[in-house]
């Protein structure tokens, strides 16, 4: 209270209990997701294989690319619900692309990416420019998109897709799929982003308080609109390799993602208020319900079970969380 | 927990007890060791600057917090640490800052809120509640109707609303923080009344401040805090003003406002025929570099319409704002910012800092460019022209990663002034820059606001504290309904019945000749 800017002086040095303790609850979920894993090891052996954990990386991929664009929308205080129905829209656009336009990889994944940017746009547009509570807009885009993605197949599956339409999910490069390289990559980029540049200092400021952010100069139109387009891109992405994983366009397919990459924003830490939140936080939100999936199915819990079993994980790690913030800011 | 109010002013047990209180955050110790007693009927004012420890006090002495060390006893009995419920139902009731009620609702249903009355069949009975609201205000002499909504009602009333609702629940032990933050002059004649009528009943009343002249209006006790120690536990009586002011800073303060430097020749900021608001009459006005223009009038005259106007956070009807010559474009706060343009708003929490970030985050956002290569932030940048600016400033914080909602309100405002200067500024405009800021602070920013506009800078200060008007500005206008009704020359400044004059202009009732400037 009484220190200036100068380094606090070494009487300050606390002992390491407490050092150790306030780093704990520092570093809660991280503890927590090491007792999951701990607990799954020692009930399955197939659990801590190679490939097991190779399996978690390739499950967790599409989910973590929605999950990270809706940390950015979290940041700014929005929400996303239309990341799951997006998907399904540019899984059956990349389809239908593919089934139109012969054997040819790069097409589809434009087709994707341009259904995902043009549905964040438009969340995008609407929530910055004529003010419409996010919730709102993209409830409305959910049922939109997902509308959209029966039309394009008819109400039926595209099947019979060319080969090089599954290459985008299963080409390895040094031993790892192309959608877990990827999940690497927008996790490193977007942390950097957010704790490097102007562009995340203006995503946390319009988050922690808007006009005091407009008032220092951010344009928060345009940062609210970015933040949208993002998600809508990365879901775009997103389904794409859902489908490519199968070579099948399903109409339902991430169904019901957005929850699981909401929850996963949450576990790690950030505030639906907006303002508060990590990407690495998201990660291991992420990692965390992966680990849970793969672990509950080996251990053979049943399919119901196992999102009773979820749930109550997911309700108490963030419970955990509150818990220890409480605990290590007094 | 059965209540023995009958015993209140027959015992000699005090109210509340507070004993060998200590308190850290994050190893920072912020109370070390406080210890004082509230005696029935009495009201005692807790001063100290902001950061000294007060509002934690009274946190911990209603419950809230639990303390890393000592005890608080309320009439005898141990208050489990921790718990607002057992305070509260001991009879200790907090009125904070921050007003706890609720907008939405109706006055009464605000004083009913959780103990509701009802009717034989469990119905509430609105009728009954909304006479004994009736009873209760008119006691406290109030003509509010209880069925306002209590977001229609200003902040000075809802507060006292929250005091009655607080006492008629059987609080003997009544905590109000900061309560004459947010309430208008008038107002907090009204509030003195109400806590003497709640002390002759009993009631063992603390409250925060650090304003003078509030601790005379209302305590007759004062208790000091500073750095987290309790220095002065002195019956009113028996100190002087300097007295309470060295005690809350430690030292001596010679002067509170340096000495005004003369103001220079060139224009700054040139404001031609704005009109702020539908129907309101245009303003021009021109500011010297160097001149200090004060902005006086009521709540609601237009000062502040007239500063985001300005600046761009509210878009004038017409008129435009030069610069040092270049033209601002309206509504755009970064075309302000890029011509040299700087604003402390009133809102501090609402509008000036982003609390949830830190001292670093929050310092680089208006100049963002400046620090940034590419776009990506360069920290070895932002940390050498940060520091040096907040080590001006006399920054008091835990490094410049610490964020705004662990530091103090001054200390906050010396952040959102701060911020501005790791540029070149030409004109600044500063809405209410000392609210909320204790006396220390207080000194330190008037000091910067002279050295700034010694330094060249054109200053345009609203303010409703009228010492700070008269003593800093070379030239004030004063504002009622949105236009400006009067100028008063530095010479007309210094006159003995200025604030008379200014009063009348602010209010309407405009009978002395003054130079008129709308015409």
């Amino acid at each position: 209270m009484n220190t200036t800017i100068e380094a606090l002086p070494a009487v300050q040095r606390r002992d390491w209990k407490e050092f150790a303790s306030a780093f704990l609850i520092r570093h809660i979920m991280v503890v927590v997701m090491l007792l999951i894993v701990a607990f799954f090891a020692y009930r399955s052996a197939r659990f801590a294989t190679p490939d097991n954990l190779t399996n978690i990386l390739i499950a967790a991929a599409p989910f973590a690319l929605i999950a990270l664009g809706q940390t950015l929308v979290i940041l700014t205080g929005g929400i996303d619900l239309s990341v799951g129905s997006v998907m399904a829209a540019s899984a059956m656009a990349a389809a239908w692309t593919a089934k139109n336009a012969g054997d040819n990889a790069m097409l589809p994944l434009v087709a994707a990416v341009i259904t995902g940017l043009l549905a964040g746009s438009i969340n995008g547009l609407i929530v910055s420019k004529f003010e419409v509570p996010p919730f709102i807009t993209t409830l409305g885009m959910l049922t939109l998109a997902s509308g959209i993605a029966y039309v394009i197949g008819n109400g039926a599956p595209i099947n019979g897709l060319p080969a090089s339409f599954g290459s985008f999910a299963n080409t390895q490069i040094l031993g790892l799929t192309l959608p877990v390289i990827l999940m690497i990559l927008a996790i490193l980029v977007l942390a950097f982003v957010m704790k490097r540049t102007n562009y995340g200092l203006r995503v946390y400021a319009i988050g922690g308080n808007r006009l005091a952010a407009e008032i220092a100069g951010v344009r928060s139109r345009n940062i609210l609109f970015s933040v949208y387009a993002i998600s809508g891109v990365l879901a775009g992405l997103s389904g794409l390799m859902l489908a490519s994983r199968v070579i099948t366009g399903a109409p339902n397919l991430g169904q019901g993602y957005e929850l699981d990459a909401i929850a996963a924003v949450v576990i790690g830490g950030a505030s639906l208020m907006g303002g508060r939140g990590t990407i690495w936080g998201t990660a291991i939100g992420l990692l965390l319900i992966q680990t849970i999936n793969n672990g509950l199915d080996l251990l053979l819990v049943p399919a119901y079970w196992q999102n009773v079993i979820k749930g109550v994980i997911i309700v108490a790690a963030v419970g955990v969380d509150v818990w220890a913030a409480r605990r290590g800011s007094r | 927990m059965s209540t023995v109010q009958t015993d209140d002013r027959t015992t000699v047990v005090p109210m509340l007890e507070c004993s060998g209180i200590t308190m850290s955050f994050g190893g920072i110790p912020v109370l070390k060791g406080i210890t004082f007693t509230l005696e029935p009927g009495t009201v005692t004012a807790l001063a100290g600057e902001n950061g000294a420890g007060k509002s934690t006090l009274m946190k911990i002495a209603s419950g809230q917090y639990r303390p890393d060390n000592g005890q608080v006893q309320v009439r005898g009995q141990h208050l489990p640490s921790g718990s607002a419920q057992a305070a509260y139902s001991l009879g200790v009731a907090i009125v904070p800052q921050e007003l706890a009620s609720i907008p939405e609702m109706m006055v009464y249903e605000n004083l009913f809120i959780g103990r509701e009355l009802k009717n034989g069949f469990g119905i509430l009975d609105r009728g009954a509640m909304i006479k004994a609201a009736k009873g209760y205000l008119e006691e406290f002499g109030l003509e509010t109707d209880p069925k306002t909504p209590m977001k229609a009602l200003p902040v000075g009333v809802r507060q006292i609303i929250e005091i009655i609702k607080a006492t008629h629940r059987g609080a003997r032990v009544l905590l109000l923080d900061e309560p004459t933050s947010a309430i208008a002059e008038r107002e907090v004649a009204r509030l003195a009344g109400i806590v003497r009528t709640l002390r002759d009943q009993g009631v063992a009343i603390l409250f925060t401040t650090h304003k003078m002249e509030e601790i005379r209006a209302m305590a007759d006790r004062v208790v000091v805090l500073r750095d987290g120690k309790l220095v002065t536990d002195t019956p009113l009586g028996e100190i002087t003003d300097d007295g309470i002011v060295t005690a809350m800073i430690g030292r001596e303060l010679d002067q509170l406002f340096p000495d005004r430097p003369d103001a220079g020749a060139s224009t700054v900021l040139e404001v031609d025929n704005l009109v702020i608001a539908p129907g309101a009459d245009p303003i021009s006005f021109t500011v010297r570099s160097g001149e200090i223009l004060g902005l006086a009038g009521l709540v609601g005259a237009g000062r502040t319409e007239l500063i985001e106007c300005i600046y761009g956070i509210r878009k004038p009807l017409s008129g435009t704002v030069r610069v040092s010559g270049s033209t601002l474009k309206p509504g755009a706060p970064l075309s302000s910012i890029a011509r040299n343009l700087a604003i402390v708003p009133e809102d501090r929490k609402g509008a000036g800092a982003v609390l949830s970030m830190s001292v670093l985050d929050n310092a680089t956002l208006p100049r963002i460019a400046a620090f940034s290569k590419f776009g990506i932030l360069s920290r070895r940048k932002r940390q050498g022209t940060i520091g040096t600016v907040m080590k001006l400033m006399r920054l008091k914080s835990n490094g410049l990663d610490q964020h705004l909602e662990n530091l103090s309100g001054g200390n906050q405002q010396k952040v959102v002034f701060g911020r501005w200067l790791t540029g070149q500024v030409d004109a600044l405009l500063l809405d209410e820059p000392t609210r909320g800021v204790d006396v220390g602070a207080r000194s330190e920013i008037y000091r910067i606001i002279t050295e700034l506009s010694s330094a060249g800078m054109a200053v345009v200060m609203a303010s409703s504290d009228m010492p700070e008007i008269l003593s800093l500005s070379h030239r004030a206008f004063v504002m009622r309904e949105l236009g400006v009704v009067g100028e008063l020359t530095r010479a007309q400044l210094d006159s003995p019945t200025v604030q008379d004059t200014i009063f009348r202009l602010a209010s309407g009732q405009n009978t002395a000749p003054v130079k008129d400037t709308t015409s």
